[in-house]
């Protein structure tokens, strides 16, 4: 898990928090606690007021596999920016870099997805400042 | 003028028809291709800085699509331009929002129940929103959680006891180039900002809209609220011009897996 999960702790954190609309991000995400995870898609739920996305990333040592969700801006954000409903599909090999919910559970708020397939990185509708 | 209402309509309809066409086409794999608005040119470029537009008969035209500053500092506080120490709480009030701050009751927040973010929060909330002007009415189209506004400009005034609402009752009159919106009738359910600045039953928003030129939009927002304050007080918000995307739906309750995370909030 160690290898999989990279928790940076900063003292300062530069990156503006992400915006989201209809709730307060600093009350749900920890923003000095980034993660970056890689992992298979397993389910996308392209629907408002944010998309969420599940992966199974497997802990390189013992190989156990654990499913984390990915919270990221809502689908008209994400559509201003590029995003469609098929950007991130099931089965789909990705690398997010994220924020660490503060309940402990295993669920981030993605500031960027990299497509392992072809290296294209994607910003998740938030951490940019847009919309929801 | 009956004409150019008229006018208006069939292409405010050509707009939805077209909407529902794209949308209806299951190859259409981008975003919906919005036609370029007609912004002022300056050297080939959209120049935003450009005079404000009026209508033929010299009334500032608010129309378009309008956006809150990224990140949107006003819906974190409203107060944000400020001193804290400035915002003339109650006892009560303060004591509340003393209790807000840590984030401990952020699931208790409207928004965050996908209901209503309440004025003028959710002028200020990270979507876009679309004045439609009349002269006898303006209607605000949120595209936050498909909600509108409607400002009437008939000259009635307001029935003595409103029904409570989550957006209130408004009214509006031009004063020279400004749209003054009262708005009153509101639940006193909703906060006033995520910091937790409450709102009651009697709060009076007074809202000064002015186009400062085309691509800028500035409101004066003034808080009168004499149960949670204890004298009205005024900020100053800036809206950009969105002149290229259009409204999109958005319907809250969806999906909103959020609030079992939230300190607070309910699992019902």
């Amino acid at each position: 898990m160690r290898h999989a999960l990279r928790i940076v702790r900063f003292g300062v954190f530069l990156i503006a928090l992400p915006v989201l609309g209809h709730h307060s991000f600093s009350a749900q995400y920890d923003s000095t606690k980034v993660v970056t995870l890689t992992g298979k898609v397993t389910k996308v739920e392209w629907t408002n007021p944010h998309i969420y996305f599940f992966i199974d990333v497997t802990d390189a040592k013992t190989g156990k596999v654990t499913n984390w969700g990915l919270e990221m801006g809502g689908p008209n954000a994400l559509m201003r920016l590029g995003w469609t409903r098929n950007s991130i599909k099931a089965d789909d090999l990705i690398t997010v870099e994220g924020t660490l919910a503060r309940d402990g559970s295993n669920l981030a708020n993605a500031r960027s997805v990299i497509m392992t397939s072809t290296g294209k990185k994607m910003f998740a509708g938030s951490s940019e400042g847009t919309n929801p | 003028m009956k004409t150019r209402l008229n006018l208006r309509v069939l292409r405010t309809l050509g707009c939805f028809v077209t909407i529902l066409t794209l949308s209806c086409v299951s190859a259409w794999a981008q975003f919906v291709k919005v036609p370029p608005a007609a912004v002022p040119q300056s050297n080939g470029k959209p120049n935003l800085a450009a005079p404000a537009p009026k209508l033929p008969n010299g009334t500032p035209d608010l129309s378009g699509i309008w956006e809150p500053p990224t990140p949107p500092k006003y819906l974190r506080n409203l107060a944000a331009d400020m001193k804290p120490e400035d915002v003339p709480y109650q006892p009560w009030a303060k004591a509340l929002v003393d209790a807000r701050a840590d984030g401990s009751h952020a699931g208790e927040e409207s928004d965050a129940n996908c209901l209503p973010q309440g004025v003028p929060k959710i002028g200020a909330a990270p979507a876009p929103w679309k004045i439609v002007q009349t002269p006898g009415v303006i209607v605000i189209l949120h595209e936050a959680f498909n909600l509108w506004r409607q400002v009437f400009l008939d000259g009635r005034q307001f029935a003595e006891d409103l029904n409570p609402s989550w957006l209130g009752y408004s009214i509006g009159k031009w004063d020279g180039d400004t749209l003054v919106v009262d708005s009153r009738g509101f639940n006193g359910k909703t906060w006033l900002d995520q910091a937790g600045k409450p709102s009651t039953e009697a709060l009076h928003v007074t809202e000064r809209y002015r186009r400062k030129n085309f691509g800028t939009l500035e409101i004066q927002i003034t808080i009168d609220d004499p149960k949670a304050y204890t004298k009205p007080w005024t900020v100053t918000e800036e809206f950009r011009l969105a002149p290229n995307i259009e409204l999109l739906e958005f319907i809250c309750n969806e999906n909103n897996r959020d609030l079992i995370h939230l300190p607070g909030g309910s699992t019902k």
